[in-house]
C-alpha cells in the first residue's frame, strides 16, 4: 500500500519552506479567499465575494484526517487509499487508480503529470465524483471540506458543486453545448446555483467573462463561433461561476495552439492567485506543470510515484520515471540541447503489477524491485522507489534516444546562409559529442553514436541506396482559399483573443501562404514553425504535391507541381512523401502493417514476392520495428502511438523518396515517445540523404532535427536562417513570442 | 430567414425536375398511355371533349411540338386539371385525390408524428436510465418489434382485436351507416376505424425511433459538454433534456423528415390491409386497374410531398442546429 499516514503528513507539511508566489502562507482556510477576492480589482464587485467566501470555523472532518500530524491547517481536500477500477462489459477489469493518498491545501496549485493512460483523468474525476460507469470507486475515500464526497448522493452532490469543486475539461473544445449560446450556458449555471436570472445573470456573466479577458459580446455566440482558446476561457469562466474552492483542470491546454496555450495558462495562474481557489492541474506536459504549480505529483500506472515541490522536482528528480520525463524537455535556445525518451510504454492496467510497475522500463532496477516499492519520505517530498534517494545517472540504454545538438556544431551552420554547412555540422555531431556538451543532469551526448541495445541500432550500419540528389525549390508560392463565413480557431492565422471579428467574417479570400520561397537541398532538413493557422500545413501539402499553389512555382528537378497533370502526380509522390500528424488516422484499421507497407512497395517500386518481402522487413528494421516478422503481422490497434508513427514513416520510405514532408509527426505522441521518432527522422536524413521538411510548432524538436528554420506568420516567412541562430537570437517579435511561450522548466 | 431563402432555390429546382419527369415518363412509355386510357374510359361511358383533351395533355398524344405540349401540361397542372379517372369514372382525378388526401394525412401523419415523439422520448429515458429495467425492456422489446414484419403486425392486430375480439372495425375509414360530415357520429366512427391502422404504424415505427434515439443519446452522454454540465451541478432534467437530448435529436431529425415525406405515399400496405380510403389505397387501385391518369397524378402528389417535407425538415434543422445556419 502506498503512503502511510506519516509519509503523507510529510508531503503536506512541506508548506513551511516558502512556496513562492501565490500561496498565502498557510494561514488557515478562512484567510485564503478573502484577500484574494479584494485583489480582483477589475470590476469584480458584483460577484458577491468571488470564489472563496469566508468559511465558518475550521471544517469538521469526519473521522481522522488521514494523518497530517505536522499540518498547521486542514487540507481542503484529501483522499486516502483511493482505488478506482473500470469494469467494462466483456473486457478485463482495469485498475486505473491504486491506493492513492493525497491532500490539497486551500489556495495551493498542484500539478499532476504522467504519460497518457496513467490514470490522471480517472483520479481527477474520482476526486470530483464525475466518474461514470463502467468506472467505480472500490476503496478509499475523498474528503472535501470536511465531507466524504464518495458517500454523497447525486442530489447532495449537486448542491455541493456550488462553492465546492469545479472541473475544466480537456481543452474545452467540446465542453460547451453546441446548440446553446454562451449566454445560455451561464444562465443555466447562475439560475441553478445563485438564483440569478435575466439581466442580473447577464451582468454576472459579463463580469465573469471579463475575468478571463473576453468581451461581453461573446455571450451571444454559439460555441462553434469561437476559437479554441476562447472556448477554453469560457469554460474557465463557467467554472468560476460556481465560486469553487477547488478547480480541477484536466489537460486544460492540450489541444490549443502554443501561443494560446501560454495565454490560457497565464490566465489560470492569475485567477488562481487573485481568487484564491485551490487548483489541481492535470497534464502530460511536465514542463507546463513545473512552470505553474507549487507542487507536482508524478503519476505512473495508477500510483503517485513522486510528489515534490516543483522547483525541487525540476532540479533533482528522485524517481527514475520523473527523471526520464524531465529529460524529454529542454530549452531550445540553450547551447547544448538534448532530448531523452523512455523506451516502452505504460503497463496494461488490467494486469496486476508484480513489484514496481515501472520496472520493465527502468534502467536502475534491482532484485528488490520485484517487491512493491513503499512510498518514502525524502526531504519535503515522497517517492515510491526502492533505490531512492540514489543519485540518478541516466544509463546507456536510454541514451539511445538522446538527440544532441551542440552550440559548437551549430557554429558552422551560422556562418552559412544555405544549409550545407549546418548539415556537415550535424554529421560531425552524430559521430561524437560536441565540445563542452555536458550540462544538465540527464543525458550524456556521447550516446548518440552508440545506441547499443536500442531497437534501431541494428540498422545504423546499413544504408539505403542513395537517390539522385535534386533540390525542391519554391518560388513565390501563394495559396488562396475562399473562406466560408465562419471563423473557427484556425482561420486566417488568428490564434486567440481579439474578439471583434468573431464568427462574422464575410466570405473572402484568405492567403494561407503568401509568397514563400525556399530551397530544400538534398540531405538537408528545413524546419517550418509557426502558430496554428500560420500556413504551415498548407505549404507542406503543396510541397508534397497534394495541393496546387495559386501562383508561384514548386520544382523538383524536372517536375513542376503547379502545372502537373493528375496522372503525373504518382511520379512526384514517388519522390516526395508526406508523414501526417495523426498516426491514428493514417492507417487503415483492418490492414496489417505488412499489408500497408507492402502495398506501398508494390505501387512505388513494383516489387513482388520475395523481393517485396525482404524489402518490407528491411524497412521495418530501418524504422526500428523489430523483430520485423512479428510487427508485419500486427494490426494498427495492436500498436502504440509511437509504433504507428514508425509504420507511417516506413510506408513513406517505401517509395524511396528524396524528400520527406513531416507535418507535426510527434505532436500527438506522448513526450516519452517523441525522441525516438525524431531520432529516426534525423538518422534517415543522414544515412539516406533524404531531405526533410519538418513542420512543427515545437521549437525544441525543430532545434534538434533541422539545420535551417523558417518562421511562418500569416502565410509569410517572417524570419529564416540556421536553426540555432534563429532560436538563440531571434530578430522578429513573433519568433520571440513563440520562444517565450515555451514553459520554462525550473 | 436568410437560411430559408438560401434553401429555396433547391426546392424550386427539385420540384421542377419532378414535374418535368412526370411529363417525360408517360411519353417515353411504349405505346401511347393516353390512347390506352381513353380507350378504357370509353368503355365506362361517354367522354366529353374537354375530358379527352385533359388526358391527352397530361399523358401525351402528340399534338404540336414538344415545347407546346410541355406548356399545356404545365398549365394543366397549375389548374389542377389531371383528367378523369377510369377507376372512379366519371370523377375527375383531382377530386378523387382531394377526397383521399385528408384521410391519409390525418391517419398516417398523426401516427407518424406520434411514433416519433413517443419513440424519441422513451429513447431518451432509456438512455438516461441506462442499465435500468426500463432500459432493458425497451431495448429488447423494440429490437423484437423492429424485426417483426410490418404487414404481420397489421394482420395480427386485425385478426386479434378486430376479428376475434371485435373491438374495432376491420375495414374502411368510417362505418357505412353514417354519412361523411362534420358531426360527432361521423368523427367517432372515423376515429374507431383509424385505431387499428394507426396502431400498426405506431408499433412498427416506434421501435426504430426509440432505438435510434437511445443510440444517439448514448453517444451524446459521453460528450464532454454533458460531463461538464453535470460537473457544474445542473439539475438532472436540464442535463438530460437541454444538453443531451437536444443534441441527440439532431441525427433523428433528418430521418424524421424522410419519414414525413413518406407519409403520403408510404402507407400503401396498411391502407390496403385495412381498406382505408387514403392515398395508398388509391394508388393500389390505380395500379391494379392500369388507371394511367390517376397514377400519374398520384406520383406527382407523392414526389411533391416528399420534397416539401424534406424542405420543411431542412428548415427545422437549421433552427435546431446553429452550426448549419449561416
Ligand atoms: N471507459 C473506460 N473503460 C475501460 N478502461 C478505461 C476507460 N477509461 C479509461 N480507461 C483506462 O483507465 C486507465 C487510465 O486512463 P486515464 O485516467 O484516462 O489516464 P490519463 O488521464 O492519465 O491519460 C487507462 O489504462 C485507460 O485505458
Ligand atoms: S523501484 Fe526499482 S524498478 Fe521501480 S523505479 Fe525504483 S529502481 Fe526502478
Ligand atoms: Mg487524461
Amino acid at each position: 500500500m502506498a503512503g502511510t499516514p506519516g509519509e503523507l503528513g510529510a508531503a503536506g507539511g512541506r508548506r513551511g519552506d516558502g512556496v513562492g508566489g501565490s500561496a498565502p502562507g498557510g494561514s488557515g482556510a478562512p484567510g485564503v479567499g478573502a484577500p484574494g477576492t479584494d485583489g480582483t480589482s477589475s470590476g469584480s464587485g458584483g460577484r458577491d465575494g468571488a470564489v472563496a467566501d469566508p468559511q465558518p470555523a475550521a471544517p469538521v472532518v469526519e473521522g481522522e484526517p488521514g494523518g497530517h500530524p505536522q499540518r498547521t491547517q486542514q487540507p481542503l481536500l484529501f483522499a486516502s487509499g483511493l482505488d478506482v477500477v473500470y469494469e467494462p462489459a466483456g473486457a478485463p477489469v482495469v485498475h486505473a487508480v491504486r491506493g492513492v493518498d493525497l491532500s490539497i491545501d486551500p489556495g495551493e496549485m498542484v500539478g499532476l503529470v504522467g504519460e497518457s493512460g496513467c490514470g490522471k483523468s480517472t483520479l481527477g474525476y474520482a476526486l470530483t465524483r464525475l466518474l461514470r460507469p463502467p468506472a467505480r470507486i472500490t476503496a478509499g475515500r475523498v474528503v472535501f471540506d470536511g465531507r466524504d464526497v464518495t458517500a454523497l448522493d447525486q442530489g447532495r452532490l449537486r448542491t455541493m458543486r456550488h462553492r465546492g469543486f469545479a472541473v475544466v475539461l480537456q481543452s474545452g473544445m467540446n465542453a460547451l453545448n453546441p446548440v446553446r449560446t454562451i449566454d445560455g450556458h451561464f444562465a443555466d449555471v447562475l439560475r441553478t446555483h445563485r438564483r440569478v436570472r435575466g439581466a442580473a445573470a447577464r451582468q454576472v456573466a459579463e463580469e465573469l467573462l471579463g475575468h478571463v479577458e473576453l468581451a461581453p459580446t461573446v455571450l451571444d455566440r454559439f460555441p462553434h463561433e469561437l476559437s479554441g482558446g476562447m472556448r477554453q476561457r469560457v469554460v474557465i469562466a463557467l467554472a468560476l461561476a460556481l465560486q469553487p474552492k477547488l478547480v480541477v483542470f484536466d489537460e486544460p491546454t492540450t489541444a490549443l495552439d502554443v501561443l494560446v496555450q501560454r495565454a490560457v495558462m497565464d490566465t489560470i495562474a492569475r485567477l488562481q492567485a487573485e481568487v484564491g481557489f485551490s487548483a489541481l492541474v492535470i497534464s502530460h506536459d511536465l514542463g507546463l506543470v513545473l512552470g505553474t504549480a507549487d507542487r507536482a505529483w508524478v503519476m505512473y500506472a495508477g500510483r503517485i510515484v513522486e510528489r515534490r515541490e516543483s522547483a525541487a522536482l525540476a532540479g533533482a528528480p528522485l524517481h527514475p520515471y520523473s527523471a526520464a520525463l524531465l529529460a524529454c524537455h529542454g530549452d531550445p535556445t540553450a547551447d547544448n540541447v538534448q532530448l531523452g525518451g523512455i523506451p516502452g510504454s505504460p503497463p496494461d492496467l488490467s494486469v496486476p503489477p508484480q513489484g514496481c510497475s515501472f520496472a520493465p522500463r527502468c534502467w536502475m532496477k534491482e532484485p528488490v524491485c520485484r517487491n512493491d516499492p513503499p512510498e518514502r519520505v525524502i526531504g519535503t517530498g515522497t517517492v515510491a522507489c526502492h533505490l531512492a534517494p540514489r543519485k540518478l545517472v541516466v544509463p546507456r540504454a536510454l541514451e539511445a534516444t538522446v538527440l544532441a545538438s551542440t552550440a559548437g556544431g551549430m557554429g558552422v551552420g551560422q556562418n552559412s546562409t544555405d544549409g550545407t554547412a549546418t548539415y556537415d555540422g550535424r554529421a560531425a555531431l552524430s559521430a561524437g559529442p560536441g565540445p563542452g556538451a555536458s550540462d544538465g543532469p540527464a543525458l550524456s551526448p556521447g550516446a548518440a553514436a552508440a545506441p547499443d541495445g536500442a531497437a534501431w541500432a541494428v540498422r545504423r550500419r546499413r544504408s539505403l541506396e542513395r537517390v539522385e540528389p535534386e533540390a525542391l525549390v519554391l518560388q513565390d508560392v501563394v495559396k488562396q482559399f475562399r473562406t466560408a463565413r465562419r471563423t473557427g480557431g484556425r482561420a486566417g492565422g488568428r490564434a486567440d483573443g481579439a474578439w471583434p471579428g468573431v464568427g462574422r467574417a464575410r466570405s473572402s479570400t484568405v492567403r494561407a501562404v503568401d509568397g514563400v520561397s525556399l530551397s530544400l537541398e538534398p540531405g538537408h532538413a528545413v524546419g517550418l514553425v509557426g502558430a496554428s493557422g500560420s500556413g504551415k500545413t498548407t505549404l507542406g501539402r503543396m510541397m508534397a504535391g497534394m495541393d496546387r499553389p495559386s501562383s508561384g512555382t514548386i520544382r523538383l528537378g524536372g517536375l513542376r507541381v503547379e502545372t502537373m497533370r493528375s496522372r503525373d502526380l504518382p511520379r512526384y509522390w514517388q519522390r516526395v512523401q508526406m508523414v501526417f500528424q495523426d498516426p491514428y488516422a493514417g492507417l487503415n484499421p483492418v490492414h496489417t502493417v505488412g499489408y500497408a507497407i507492402g502495398r506501398a512497395l508494390r505501387n512505388h517500386q513494383r516489387l513482388r514476392d520475395d523481393r517485396l518481402r525482404s524489402e518490407l522487413h528491411r524497412l521495418l528494421e530501418v524504422v526500428g520495428l523489430t523483430p520485423s516478422g512479428q510487427f508485419s503481422a500486427k494490426l494498427p490497434h495492436q500498436l502504440s502511438g509511437g509504433q504507428r508513427q514508425r509504420v507511417v514513416i516506413a510506408r513513406a520510405l517505401a517509395a524511396k523518396p528524396q524528400v520527406l514532408v513531416a507535418d507535426e509527426p510527434v505532436s500527438m505522441l506522448d513526450v516519452s515517445l517523441r525522441a525516438g521518432i525524431l531520432r529516426l527522422l534525423d538518422e534517415l536524413r543522414r544515412d539516406t540523404g533524404v531531405s526533410l521538411l519538418y513542420i512543427t510548432h515545437d521549437l525544441l524538436s525543430a532545434r534538434l532535427v533541422t539545420d535551417h528554420l523558417l518562421v511562418l506568420q500569416k502565410g509569410r516567412v517572417v524570419e529564416s536562417g540556421p536553426t540555432a541562430s534563429v532560436l538563440r537570437s531571434p530578430s522578429h517579435s513573433y519568433t520571440k513570442q513563440l520562444i517565450e511561450a515555451i514553459p520554462v522548466v525550473a | 430567414m436568410r437560411y430559408a431563402l438560401r434553401r429555396l432555390p433547391v426546392l424550386v429546382v427539385t420540384l421542377w425536375a419532378a414535374i418535368t419527369l412526370n411529363f417525360v415518363l408517360p411519353r417515353m412509355m411504349p405505346g401511347t398511355p393516353a390512347d390506352a386510357a381513353l380507350g378504357k374510359i370509353a368503355g365506362q361511358g361517354p367522354v366529353t371533349a374537354s375530358q379527352r383533351r385533359a388526358i391527352e395533355v397530361m399523358l401525351g398524344v402528340p399534338h404540336g411540338s414538344l415545347l407546346s405540349q410541355y406548356w399545356q401540361y404545365l398549365k394543366a397542372i397549375a389548374e389542377g386539371n389531371f383528367g378523369i379517372s377510369y377507376t372512379y369514372f366519371p370523377e375527375p382525378v383531382s377530386k378523387v385525390i382531394g377526397a383521399a388526401l385528408p384521410w391519409t394525412l390525418a391517419l398516417v401523419g398523426t401516427s407518424t408524428v406520434l411514433a416519433f415523439t413517443t419513440g424519441a422520448l422513451l429513447g431518451v429515458l432509456a438512455a438516461w436510465r441506462r442499465g435500468s429495467r426500463l432500459d432493458s425492456v425497451a431495448t429488447v422489446g423494440c429490437t423484437f418489434m423492429t424485426a417483426f414484419p410490418y404487414f404481420w403486425t397489421a394482420l395480427l392486430l386485425l385478426y386479434a382485436l378486430g376479428f376475434v375480439l371485435g373491438w374495432f372495425p376491420i375495414r374502411g375509414g368510417y362505418s357505412s351507416s353514417v354519412s361523411p360530415g362534420w358531426d360527432w357520429t361521423f368523427a367517432a366512427s372515423a376515429l374507431r376505424h383509424s385505431v387499428l391502422p394507426a396502431f400498426t404504424i405506431l408499433i412498427s415505427g416506434l421501435g426504430g425511433w426509440l432505438l435510434g434515439m437511445r443510440n444517439n443519446m448514448m453517444g451524446v452522454l459521453g460528450e464532454d459538454y454533458v460531463t461538464f454540465a453535470e460537473a457544474n451541478g445542473l439539475p438532472a432534467r436540464t442535463v438530460a433534456l437541454r444538453y443531451a437530448a437536444r443534441n441527440a435529436v439532431l441525427p433523428s431529425a433528418t430521418a424524421f423528415g424522410m419519414a414525413l415525406g413518406m407519409v403520403v405515399g408510404g402507407s400503401l400496405l396498411t391502407e390496403v390491409v385495412f381498406g382505408y380510403p387514403g392515398i395508398g389505397y388509391l394508388l393500389y387501385n390505380a395500379v391494379v386497374n392500369e388507371d394511367y391518369p390517376l397514377m400519374q397524378a398520384l406520383f406527382l402528389v407523392i414526389t411533391v410531398s416528399v420534397l416539401l417535407a424534406n424542405f420543411v425538415v431542412d428548415l427545422l434543422y437549421g433552427f435546431l442546429d446553429p452550426r448549419v445556419r449561416r
